[in-house]
């Protein structure tokens, strides 16, 4: 069925498709709408989910793991301020494994006080053990939810699904829902193998000795890195069974391209106008939307960007003092890359600040025709 | 290949860190340093009733729908809750903790349900579980006599029960107008303490029929015999056909016999006597006018009695004392009155009034009724108890200077109401047995001692003091309101003010079962664990657990950490924290 719908919506449909069983979140802007929605389908019976209603976003995800510990399939959603509230508790979600799947609505942290979008909040955890699925569209929103409850749920890692604040949160688009019986068959109940139940009492998070801590670590390393391949897998068999896939990253026009730019989120449908434009004068441009950004699938991007002549890294996002986040990221990939191409760094859109064709055009035009990035990070929109 | 097969030697973990056992084997009750335990606190109703009803008790049953349970918990320590769910004045309700919340309990209405329940499943009294020898002679059959009556016969006395009067009853059935307590209803209950085997001498006046040597023969005498002696007017007039007290023309009304309150009546008061004669002679189809000296604010009528007495449109001339019955062959033709101005606040608290000379008037009535205040009879007495005017002085046992007397109700000085009555009998009944088995008497009500303020329980009594119930009131601030919402009070329904004065239908209709079931489970509970299971939910550690019986929980002091989440949790603050020594 296809319906007109905000990605808020998009995500709450998704979350209803797979049989989220207790949901628990706090509302903040541009989240509310997704909590909205559940809240009044949990209440109406469209979605028999235990919804619990809590005082704050550290209690939400403590309710979603506590739930998610004895084996329910689980959801909640949040924002910036929210996402930065519940830090404590993403570490102690990923270090007991469990597959919580949470959607975070991109908005800046302030100070200053900004509702708007920017990728600042969930990039800045980006060490807290979690997968980062980075979306585009509304359709994209609901497909990728229901793909990380796959995910989370064969390598017991936590998933955040993000959707830009506004652009994609608030944008209605039309969106086809999935049949339920094929989500089912997609996305099979979760029974895990270790669970808290009165029936066999154990004790989840134990101390773990000096001998052990490392080790635990070393697990979900492991687990992290192994999850490429499976959220790569799940993409795939997603598509065989509805026709829509996204990998982990989407590739326009990079074939044959010399320069690429490398982007996350909502500023990809800008930019794939503008390399349409710069293709039609016949430049070899191309378009690279990073859509898992943790775990960081280096390998992957050697791979697409090693054959490049020169990168343009979009960064909506900036890591005070060091520089945009994905730009680092990608650098320290390419390391070790055979072949490296130069890599020019561009930090826009920080709360909110739109990014307009024109703004992927300077960026464009800065990298093609300059022979060397200049040092630090290019800041675009800065006023006066 | 070489990569792939380090992988697979690695030791075999668990995602997460697990224990191999359940978090049973980790005794977290070494951690304690607080420890919390169950603590059932009074409660400020207890304290407050005269009778020394277990309110909270009755309230806990009455909130699970167990009403006969609650009537059993009202009647080990008052036998007349029927009665008093009609006439007391209910101090348990000012002393309500909820009434800082949003309104009282509607307490009173509530055992006047309960009364009712019990009384339509035929619940009786228990029988005395023992016989004692000895003999209990009881002066008066008031409200006062009857309890003592009551629970000398429960504890195994032989009562014998004085009353002048045809019936039993005293006060309450010659005082009370059936329009408040019908007389079915007091005969009810009074059934109920006469089947624990107490002899009823009706008809008897002590002092005339028989003489006070001859109670010799008894072991202990309690005299409950009133204040039936209305105080004079004392203008000139007094004497004329008319004129009669407050409290004469209740006991003609009461007991049925032909009274003429005339056309126009006047009545002298501002007292519960006055509204109730006033009350009564509208409903015999005279004009009542009442006239009070100071104004309704110092008025010492309850309430409640005022405002019905106001609804059924009853004149009242405020600030005017009489100063002569104006008479014509010996006939009351009027009354003449002087307007006062209120002076300065006088002993008992309540201003002076003080008359305007040369402000006389007179109002053309045809009958007045003084009430204006009653006084106690002692001519009955022996002498050493003569002597004195007002009130009977008695110790803290409720003893007067005779041994083996014991006096109460509204011949001492206390307050003249029903519940007071009531607690004094079960005073001087505590007393007397405590006395009679060869105990202290002081340290027996010491034992059975509610709060500050009087109260006296005979469960209490019985187990010397051992119910576990913390001897402090449990104040409003120390309940955990959260967990409570706002309800407006449910009133007793009243009779429709057009079907009241045509005769003494009674007034007040009491709860409903709905709201009774509504006012109880409104009741806070306070100090006492009415088994909520907030403790249990919130304690982090499974500690807390129902016990088998489920009447209470128990905590686990192998698991419990101490920190005390359920003292906070527990909304009536039944849990207290004891520092672990």
């Amino acid at each position: 069925m296809r319906k007109l719908m905000t990605g808020n919506s998009a995500v709450s449909h998704g979350v209803v498709l797979s049989r989220a069983q207790v949901i628990s979140a706090y509302p903040i802007t541009p989240q509310t709408t997704i909590v909205e929605e559940l809240s009044e389908m949990c209440a109406d019976g469209r979605l028999p989910a235990k919804f619990i209603r809590v005082e704050s976003e550290h209690s939400a995800m403590a309710c979603v793991a506590a739930a998610a510990a004895t084996g329910a399939r689980v959801f909640t959603a949040t924002s910036s301020h929210g996402l930065a509230y519940m830090h404590e508790m993403l570490h102690w979600v990923s270090g007991t494994r469990l597959p919580v799947v949470m959607v975070n609505a991109n908005r800046a942290i302030g100070a200053p006080w900004s509702i708007w979008c920017d990728q600042g909040d969930s990039l800045s955890q980006r060490d807290t053990g979690w997968l980062q699925l980075y979306c585009q569209s509304a359709q994209e929103a609901l497909d990728t939810v229901i793909q990380a409850y796959r995910i989370a749920e064969e390598i017991l890692l936590p998933v955040m699904v993000l959707v830009d604040g506004f652009f994609l949160s608030h944008t209605s688009e039309p969106v086809d829902i999935p049949d339920q019986e094929a989500v089912d068959r997609f996305l099979p109940p979760f029974h895990p193998r270790y669970k808290l139940t009165p029936d066999d009492p154990h004790t989840f998070n134990i101390m773990a000795d000096t001998s052990l801590f490392i080790s635990f670590r070393h697990e979900a390393q492991i687990a992290m890195e192994t999850a490429k391949k499976l959220a790569a897998r799940v993409d795939r068999e997603f598509k065989s069974q509805f026709g829509r896939g996204y990998g982990l990253m989407e590739k326009f026009r990079c074939t044959d391209a010399e320069v690429v730019l490398l982007t996350m989120g909502t500023a990809a449908g800008t930019a794939r106008e503008v390399i349409d434009q710069y293709r039609r004068q016949g430049k070899k441009v191309g378009l690279c939307r990073l859509r898992l950004f943790r775990p960081f699938p280096a390998e992957a991007l050697i791979k697409t960007l090693s054959g490049m002549k020169k990168v343009a890294v979009l960064d909506r996002d900036n890591s005070l003092g060091a520089g945009g986040i994905v730009g680092q990221e990608l650098k320290a990939a390419l390391f070790r890359a055979p072949r490296k191409p130069k890599v020019f760094e561009f930090i826009a859109g920080l709360g909110g600040k739109d990014i307009t064709p024109e703004t992927i055009q300077k960026i464009m035009e800065t990298t093609l025709h300059n022979a060397n990035p200049n040092g630090a990070p290019i800041w675009l929109g800065v006023e006066a | 290949m070489k990569k792939k097969k380090q992988v697979k030697k690695r030791p075999f973990l668990p995602p997460m860190s697990f224990s191999y056992e359940g978090s049973q084997a980790s005794k977290t009750g070494t951690w304690r340093y607080l420890t919390p335990a169950y603590l059932n606190k009074l409660a400020p109703c207890n304290e407050s009733c005269p009778a020394g009803e277990d309110v909270e008790a009755a309230m806990v049953l009455a909130g699970q729908e167990d009403y006969l349970g609650a009537w059993e918990k009202i009647t080990q320590e008052n036998p007349l809750p029927r009665v008093c769910g009609r006439v007391c004045f209910h101090p348990c309700e000012a002393a309500c903790n909820r009434k800082e919340f949003d309104e009282a309990t509607s307490i009173n209405a509530l055992e006047r349900f309960v009364g009712d329940q019990a009384f339509q499943s035929g619940k009786r009294p228990p029988p005395p579980q023992e016989k004692k020898r000895e003999k209990v002679a009881i002066i008066g059959s008031g409200p006062a006599g009857l309890s003592c009556a009551y629970h000398l016969s429960s504890l195994g006395y032989g009562v014998t029960l004085f009353e002048a009067q045809p019936k039993l009853g005293g006060v309450l059935r010659y005082g009370i107008p059936s329009y408040r307590l019908p007389k079915d209803i007091l005969d009810q209950e009074i059934d109920n303490i006469l089947s624990l085997g107490v002899e009823a001498k009706t008809g008897v006046r002590v002092g005339k029929d028989v003489r006070w040597a001859e109670l010799k023969n008894f072991d202990a005498v309690f005299v409950a015999a009133g204040a039936w002696k209305s105080l004079p007017l004392k203008v000139p007039g007094e004497d004329a056909k008319g004129v009669m007290s407050g409290l004469e023309f209740l006991q003609r009304v009461n007991s049925g016999q032909p009274v003429d309150p005339g056309q126009r009546v006047a009545i002298i008061g501002g007292g519960n006597t006055a509204m109730d004669a006033a009350r009564s002679a509208l409903r015999l189809g005279a004009k009542p006018l009442i006239i009070y000296r100071r104004t309704r604010e110092e008025m010492p009528a309850w309430e409640e009695e005022v405002s019905e007495t106001g609804e059924e449109s009853i004149e009242f001339i405020f600030l005017s004392s009489p100063v002569k019955i104006v008479t014509e062959n010996g006939k009351v033709k009027g009354v003449e009155c002087i307007k006062n101005l209120l002076g300065p606040i006088g002993k008992d608290g309540r201003r002076e009034p003080r008359p305007i000379e040369g402000s006389n008037f007179t109002l053309p009535v045809d009958a007045v009724i003084s009430a204006i205040g009653e006084t106690p009879d002692f001519s009955f007495l022996p002498e050493e108890l003569r002597q004195y005017t007002g009130s009977l002085p008695v110790d803290e046992t409720g003893a007067t200077g005779v041994k083996g007397v014991f006096a109460g109700g509204d011949i001492i000085a206390q307050p003249r109401t029903v519940a007071y009555a009531i607690g004094s009998g079960k005073k001087a009944a505590m007393a007397v047995d405590a006395t009679l088995r060869g105990k202290n008497a002081v340290e027996g009500l010491r034992s059975a001692r509610w709060g500050e303020k009087g109260s006296l329980s005979m469960a209490r009594y019985k187990k010397g003091g051992t119910d576990g119930i913390a001897p402090e009131v449990i104040p409003f601030s120390a309940l955990n309101t959260a967990y409570f919402k706002r309800q407006v009070r449910k009133r007793k329904e009243k009779l429709p003010l057009s079907r009241r004065t045509s005769g003494f239908s009674e007034v007040n209709l009491g709860l409903s079962p709905d709201s009774a079931l509504y006012e109880a489970k409104r009741c806070f509970n306070c100090g006492v664990c009415n088994l909520c299971h907030n403790c249990f939910i919130y304690c982090p550690d499974l500690a807390i657990s129902a016990r088998p019986d489920k009447q209470g929980y128990d905590i686990n002091y192998d698991y419990c950490k101490g920190c005390c989440i359920c003292v906070e949790e527990c909304p009536r603050g039944a849990i207290s924290v004891e520092v672990k020594k």
